[in-house]
């Protein structure tokens, strides 16, 4: 290298000299000849690799200009390193939940078919399928490749450590074939596998119950009290929908760890109604989700045609009906963090830009020396690269931690459990540094580059240099920064109204002093209603605590979902159509049950034990007035649920509760005696004046005396439930609000910045006002205003954003408009207070400028 | 503004330098004088320009630098030579330069106001 330096010199110094032989002058010829340097410079770039040198050359310098300005390079690597590591951890939560394929087979031609309600019943929601309609489809369908039924349920594990009740689900032979896995030890099931008591258990189950143990496979395991053989386990990484991901009413959002067959073949129900199994369906290769449709509600026609139903069937992919319900939110979330590590990197360039300001003498002497301007460009973007990708490099290792939280924060989220950083990830956040690069440097480099030589060199300070457009510029910066934190502010603000909305909702049921048991009796033993005295006497038992009011039973607690849904139908009336038609949602309770739960009673009277074994029914208010608008509804008649149901006769009429959850609208409950329907699982609840954690834990001991082999879950407080049904809406509200203060705060370190250059490049002129006579206050004002204009234009632009973007968030928010003109207004106030506070302190400086200091201050 | 120029000369000067160069080899002095004197001084070769472009010729392999001693005195030059690379280039670039000539010439003069 060296020696092709040695050769340039040699062969340009001969140049010059045969030039100055000719002319007789040196000089002159030096001067034809032009910028030395610069012709250099262009000769090393003519050999090509002289730009990766060079790019060395600058990063060295970069670095150490990095090292010189400790202060500024912390600041900016550190709130890049945040705003890249949350918008990456988001970008990957994005990526693994609603972009990842299914961890199937072929997971594109997965369907889930639901059943629709005639468009005139307005439900706005779809329901699992009726097992004849799915049988018809499996016989005949010929566009499906396989398909498989499904459905929630639990199960006592006895004799395998304490006894637990483990969520599981009840699957056609065909379940695990249709999605495309299989099991890792033992086998499928097979179509005659329900008449021989087998079953698969989970990696989970086998791993925490088994010791995973590879003999597992035959051996008999006491399920609900009964034996079952063992045939399967299926690998760690099953990672099956839960709950509501494979629709509503399919059960808690659970990881199934054991599978039972069910018959595939035979189902003896009316092909109508009975909307008890998720179906799942592979279609063949090229069939269209229309296709499919088209085909499955064709098979149906005579049902359609001979029960009069107007139901339809629909098909879902699989992978859409997974991430249904947290597709909104996490786009908003990501979309938020965007905009934080958008105002980052605006800061960023705006305090590169002040930087540059003070540089302007050393790129005119760069450029006298015959550096490029284009040099000069990349010099500054190679910094802010620098900085961008320090703070790129620490943003990933923050995203993987990030992520861990994030998973343990929301465990609700479909797919959570699936999310890694991959190299999609890592394309994002190469294209996240590359473009924030762009963002920080562009400016600063472009005004760098168009340095005039002469003038740079030729005024005396570099403030001096800093025209009034550079200010145009960094104003522009600030109302942009204000723009967006206006928008995540009102983002975070509806969503946090939102949530106090969510809180203060009307339950309809007391919170406080009540304690909540889930039992099980799914034991062979339990029989006959065999469970009936036993409840009944660990109920009077649990009246006789010291410190409890009232205890009392119930199949399904408010808050927990819809459950034991059913058509209000009275039959004494007429059938009615579809768009007169209403869902109920029945329980069997106790008759302490509303007094526990605190639900006042409207008319007529609360069920007691004198109506066990009688079809009397309390009603909710609201489904009294649907089916009976202008009568009295003591004494009228509604159908009860399920085949063999009797006539019920309501005897009272109750306030309405909150069934499915707090931001969900009310239900209309049809409440029955518990033992019309022998529920096995149950939950106790204890109103109480203890200690709830006491009383807990004497719920605990009396039913482990009662039974050594009932499985006894971790009781919960109402408050608790109340807590877990809202953590979700709590959690993306508390991110939304942290991203909104954020991005405030680093607006307001933009204002300040700008304010306070203003000021120091105005010193002597607020010196000559001073002397001239000009109050503080006067000063005080001027600069103000000079620095609220920004703001005021920004805020203007985000409010108009917030507006223009209002539709994305509406489908988050509860009971507040997404053009809430409140909380907008709101949200200007906080904006303006602290742009304000932002301008004053600097504002304040220039008060206490000495006029004869000032002056010299040139 | 000096970019526009140094743009258009570029592509001719790299010609101009390799149609030098067919005489034999040559230093950089030298290239540079011979084009301003065959041109009638109408062209100014840039000396901002020519070594850039002849290091870059280089760098392509149409023509090869080597240090030798002058015949007129004794000292060492630098000459350039052509290459048969360059050859073919020169041919090629002629060529284009020809037929670029021609088809501005028929616009700016029609036949028969010529």
């Amino acid at each position: 290298m060296s020696n092709r330096e040695d050769d340039l010199e040699r062969e340009l110094r001969d140049h010059l000299d045969l030039e100055a032989e000719e002319r007789g002058d040196a000089d002159a010829a030096r001067r034809a000849f032009g910028n030395l340097g610069r012709i250099k410079e262009d000769v090393r770039e003519a050999w090509g690799w002289a730009r990766i040198q060079r790019i060395a050359q600058d990063l060295k310098y970069a670095f150490r200009q990095m090292g010189r300005n400790k202060g500024f390079t912390a600041a900016a690597v550190l709130t890049l390193a945040l705003g890249l590591g949350a918008t990456t951890a988001m970008f990957s939560i994005v990526n693994g939940v609603l972009l990842e394929p299914l961890k199937y087979h072929d997971p594109g031609r997965l369907f889930l078919a639901r059943t629709v309600p005639p468009a005139r019943a307005k439900m706005a929601r779809d329901f699992p399928v009726n097992a004849a309609q799915f049988d018809r489809w499996r016989q005949y369908c010929r566009g499906c490749d396989r398909m498989a039924a499904a459905k929630f349920d639990e199960f006592t594990l006895i004799g395998a450590g304490d006894p637990a009740i483990i969520p599981g689900m009840r699957v056609s032979a065909e379940f695990f074939r249709t999605l495309g896995i299989q099991p890792a030890i033992g086998r499928d099931f097979l179509s005659e596998d329900h008449e021989w008591g087998n079953v698969i258990l989970s990696d989970a189950l086998w791993r925490s119950r088994f010791a995973s143990d590879l003999s597992i496979i035959g051996r008999k395991v006491g399920f609900n009290g009964d034996g079952f053989i063992v045939i399967g386990v299926m690998p760690p990484d099953l990672h099956l929908p839960k709950g509501d991901e494979w629709g509503g009413f399919f059960g808690p959002a659970e990881a199934p760890m054991v599978f039972f067959p069910i018959d595939s073949g035979n189902y003896k129900v009316r092909p109508t109604g009975n909307l008890n199994y998720s179906a799942v369906i592979r279609m063949k290769p090229g069939v269209s989700r229309e296709q499919g449709i088209a085909e499955l509600n064709s098979l149906l026609a005579d049902i359609y045609r001979e029960y009069r139903l107007e139901t339809s069937i629909t098909l879902i992919p699989l992978q859409q009906q997974v991430t249904r319900n947290a597709r909104s939110a996490l786009w908003l979330l990501l979309g938020t963090v965007g905009v934080v590590l958008l105002i980052v990197c605006v800061n960023v360039g705006n305090l590169m830009l002040v930087r540059t300001s003070g540089r302007y003498r050393e790129a005119g002497v760069r450029l006298a020396l015959g550096a490029s301007r284009g040099r000069l460009f990349a010099l500054v973007l190679e910094e802010a690269l620098l900085l961008v990708a320090m703070g790129g490099v620490i943003g990933l290792s923050l995203a993987a931690a990030g992520l861990k939280a994030f998973a343990a924060a929301a465990p609700t989220l479909p797919r959570i459990d699936e999310v890694q950083i991959d190299w999609r990830v890592l394309c994002f956040s190469g294209a996240a540094v590359v473009l924030s690069t762009m963002i920080c440097g562009l400016f600063p480099a472009w005004k760098l580059a168009r340095t005039e030589p002469i003038e740079s060199l030729k005024a005396g300070s570099a403030a001096s240099t800093e025209g009034r457009g550079k200010l145009r510029l960094r104003e522009a910066m600030v109302s942009i920064e204000v723009a967006l934190s206006t928008v995540l502010l009102i983002v975070g603000g509806l969503l946090m109204i939102s949530f106090l909305h969510v809180l203060r909702v009307e339950k309809g049921f007391d919170v406080a002093n009540i304690v909540t048991q889930d039992i099980s009796f799914l034991n062979p033993k339990y029989a006959h209603g065999a469970h009936r005295r036993v409840a009944a006497e660990l109920l009077a038992k649990l009246r006789e605590l010291p410190g409890v009011d009232v205890a009392a039973a119930t199949n399904h607690l408010p808050l927990l979902g819809e459950d034991w849904v059913g058509e209000l139908t009275d039959p004494d009336q007429p059938p009615r159509s579809p768009d007169q038609s209403a869902l109920a949602n029945f329980r069997f309770v106790s008759p302490g049950y509303w007094k526990a739960m605190g639900i006042p009673l409207k008319q007529g009277r609360f069920l007691d034990d004198s109506d066990q074994g009688k079809p009397n029914a309390v009603i909710s208010e609201r489904a009294a007035q649907f089916m009976w608008p202008k009568e009295n509804p003591l004494g009228k008649h509604l159908e009860g649920m399920g085949n063999a149901a009797p006539k019920l006769e309501v005897v009272g009429v109750v306030g309405e509760v909150r069934g499915a959850g707090l931001d969900h609208p009310l239900t209309m409950m049809v409440y029955e005696h518990q033992w019309r329907m022998e529920p096995l699982a149950m939950s106790l609840i204890v109103r109480t004046r203890a200690d709830p954690s006491q009383v807990a834990a004497e719920i605990r001991a009396l039913l482990a005396h009662a039974d050594p082999e009932m499985p006894i879950p971790q009781a919960r407080t109402m408050q608790q439930i109340v807590e877990e049904s809202v953590a979700p809406r709590r959690f993306q509200m508390y991110l939304a609000v942290a991203f909104a203060f954020a991005a405030l705060f680093l607006a307001s370190i933009g204002i300040y910045g700008v304010i306070s250059f203003t000021v120091a490049r105005r010193t002597p002129e607020m010196g000559i006002r001073i002397a001239l006579g000009a109050s503080s206050g006067e000063l005080m004002r001027m600069i103000l205003r000079q620095g609220m204009i920004p703001v005021f234009a920004g805020l203007i632009g985000g409010l108009l954003g917030a507006i223009l973007l209002s539709r994305i968030v509406a489908s988050e928010l509860y009971g507040i408009a997404p053009r809430d003109p409140a909380t907008m207004a709101g949200v200007a106030v906080v904006l303006l207070a602290v742009a304000v506070s932002a301008c004053w302190f600097p504002a304040r400086r220039a008060t206490k400028i000495d006029p004869p200091l000032a002056l010299r201050f040139e | 503004m000096s970019k526009d120029r140094l743009d258009l000369v570029q592509g001719t000067l790299d010609m101009l330098i390799l149609r030098t160069l067919l005489f034999g080899p040559a230093h950089g002095h030298s290239i540079a004088r011979h084009i301003q004197a065959t041109t009638e001084d109408v062209l100014q070769v840039e000396h901002g320009s020519l070594y850039p472009a002849l290091h870059r010729l280089e760098r392509k392999g149409w023509i090869a630098g080597k240090w030798e001693t002058a015949k007129d005195r004794n000292r060492e030059f630098k000459y350039y030579r052509l290459t048969a690379a360059g050859r073919k280039r020169l041919a090629l670039e002629e060529s284009k330069w020809k037929r670029l000539a021609t088809a501005i010439a028929r616009v700016m003069w029609p036949a028969g106001e010529a």
